[in-house]
């Protein structure tokens, strides 16, 4: 609606939406910073010097919030008591009932999950997804047998996830994860960013990395032309 | 696409206004009236710069028999009469060459009349190319538009007088809508930027009408929704200058709270001024020059509802 620049929250004022990650943060910043330099011809006449400086002020407010992890989630929780930030999407909210896609690795909140929180604020914490799980609801392929493509496949759509959410949440390319999924190790690029791309992806889905990276690290040696 | 469109066939008004004299409005008009005509459209050309109309020097035209100020002082009753051929197929002008000098002040009927006319030739386009300044007529004839296309150069200048015409068409249309007298009154106050009221922006009007009565507040909200120009910006040379669209943009929102689509820029380049030194239409003599494929993709962008997105540029 209709709002006055006092009244805009701070993505609308950086021009980005609530799900933004932290880069696009960084680069409306950069960019609205731009716009509302004092020499910016384009708001001549517009705006006074004064009404500038304190658009400015507001703008450096939004980025210091928004591109640390706890101020930015301390202000989402401020949003959502005023009604101010949209519900959580219906794809976020169907990752919830899904019971861990790897429950048998009973992982304390690790430290590597830790950067997960960067991700899009919409998302339900991660936790969610390595919740406990009730044995009954232990999926008996991921425990047993070892991560290959089409394992780590069933994985990610038993939690909900579309090769789209996990390359926005690991900003790999769509086309590797697809690669990965599909076993081509030949398009695959070398080990040590594949393990790169296998850390991540593993993260994206709550489940053992070291496992994984493991189980998948050895079929893509034992396939490759010596 | 292009077919699509054809089968969904509905005449569309476009006005190019922009406040500044000089700033480019009946070249961009002119050239976009070419491109249409060549992607097989049905275009109108109308010169509504009454009083310094030099449209048809754009397309490389004489001075033309019949003009707009024939029709408007009823000396010919059909519009069909000073409807010209310009040399370009699908194309034809209505010029405002030579007018009158009363002619820059058609009075009320006199513009519904034409108004009336215009809708009911058959044509797929029509483009009003409007006269610097923000008097009453070029408002109305901007705000009856389709789209309305703001035409800037990367000048303060430039800048200024597109703000003041926002500004103007913006009051202007919330005049329309309101019928209660105190609150016309509060909106002809609130255009005098130094008012004693202490309204500086729309969101302050707003705010004042929704005190004294609260659904035309709400009203008015919805026609700052649905006021949506959009912006060329001329005589782009640098990165920079075409930035500045962008930045028109976010200030648009912030300052008006509405959208201002940008359209697309046009680079400087000798060709424009070379062509109109021959008298020739820039997009028939120079048709490969980078100013004319600019004015390609802006028609494109015009056809497809699309605009210019930041990360085209990064």
């Amino acid at each position: 609606m209709v709002k006055k620049i006092d009244d805009m929250n701070f993505y609308e004022l950086l021009e980005i939406s609530p799900a933004a990650g932290t880069q696009d943060v960084h680069r409306a910043y950069d960019r609205v910073r731009r716009i509302y330099d004092p020499n910016s011809i384009a708001l001549y006449s517009l705006f006074t010097p004064e009404e500038t400086a304190r658009i400015r002020l507001r703008i450096e407010d939004a980025y210091r919030t928004l591109v640390y992890e706890e101020s930015r989630k301390e202000y989402n929780r401020m949003l959502k008591e005023r009604n101010e930030l949209p519900e959580p999407e219906p794809p976020a909210s169907k990752r919830r009932p899904v019971p861990a896609a790897s429950a048998p690795v009973q992982r304390p909140p690790g430290p590597d999950r830790a950067e997960y929180r960067a991700a899009p604020p919409q998302t339900p914490p991660l936790d969610d997804l390595m919740a406990p799980v009730a044995p009954a609801a232990e999926p008996a392929a991921s425990a047993t047998t070892e991560f290959n493509g089409p394992a780590i496949k069933a994985l990610r759509e038993r939690a909900g996830l579309t090769i789209r959410n996990i390359a926005d949440m690991t900003k790999i390319g769509s086309r590797y994860l697809e690669y990965i999924e599909a076993e081509h190790f030949g398009k695959l690029p070398a080990r040590p960013y594949l393990r790169g791309f296998l850390l991540l992806y593993a993260q994206a889905l709550g489940c053992d990395s070291e496992r994984m990276i493991a189980d998948y690290l050895k079929r893509y040696e034992a396939a490759k032309p010596k | 696409m292009i077919e699509i469109q054809d089968a969904l066939r509905k005449k569309e008004i476009w006005a190019i206004g922009g406040g500044k004299g000089g700033i480019g409005k009946s070249l961009i008009t002119g050239n976009v009236g070419i491109c249409l005509a060549r992607l097989k459209k049905k275009v109108l050309l109308v010169d509504a710069d009454l009083g310094g109309a030099n449209l048809h020097t754009t397309l490389g035209i004489g001075v033309p028999e019949m003009t707009l100020s024939d029709f408007l002082n009823r000396r010919v009753e059909n519009i069909q009469d000073v409807i010209i051929k310009t040399g370009v197929p699908n194309l034809s002008l209505i010029s405002g060459a030579q007018d009158f000098l009363d002619a820059a002040n058609p009075n009320f009927a006199q513009k519904t009349r034409l108004l009336r006319h215009l809708e009911a030739i058959d044509v797929d386009y029509i483009l009003l190319d409007l006269g610097a300044g923000t008097s009453f007529n070029i408002l109305d004839f901007f705000l009856f538009s389709d789209h309305g296309i703001l035409v800037v150069l990367p000048e303060p200048t430039a800048i200024e007088n597109a703000y003041r015409f926002i500004k103007s068409a913006f009051y202007r249309r919330f005049r329309k809508v309101v019928t209660h007298q105190g609150i016309k009154d509060l909106i002809d106050a609130a255009m005098d930027q130094k008012n004693t009221m202490g309204i500086r922006t729309p969101f302050d009007l707003i705010e004042r009408v929704k005190q004294m009565e609260q659904e035309v507040g709400e009203i008015l909200e919805l026609e700052v929704l649905k006021f949506k120009p959009k912006l060329i910006v001329n005589q782009v040379r640098t990165k920079n200058d075409i930035q500045i669209g962008f930045s028109m943009k976010s200030a648009c929102r912030k300052y008006f709270g509405i959208d201002l689509e940008y359209l697309g820029y046009v680079e400087y380049d000798d060709s424009v001024w070379q062509s109109i030194r021959s008298k020739r239409p820039l997009a028939v003599e120079y048709p490969f020059s980078r100013p004319a494929r600019c004015i390609e993709r802006i028609v494109h962008n015009l056809l497809r509802k699309e605009q210019l997105t930041a990360s085209m540029l990064f």
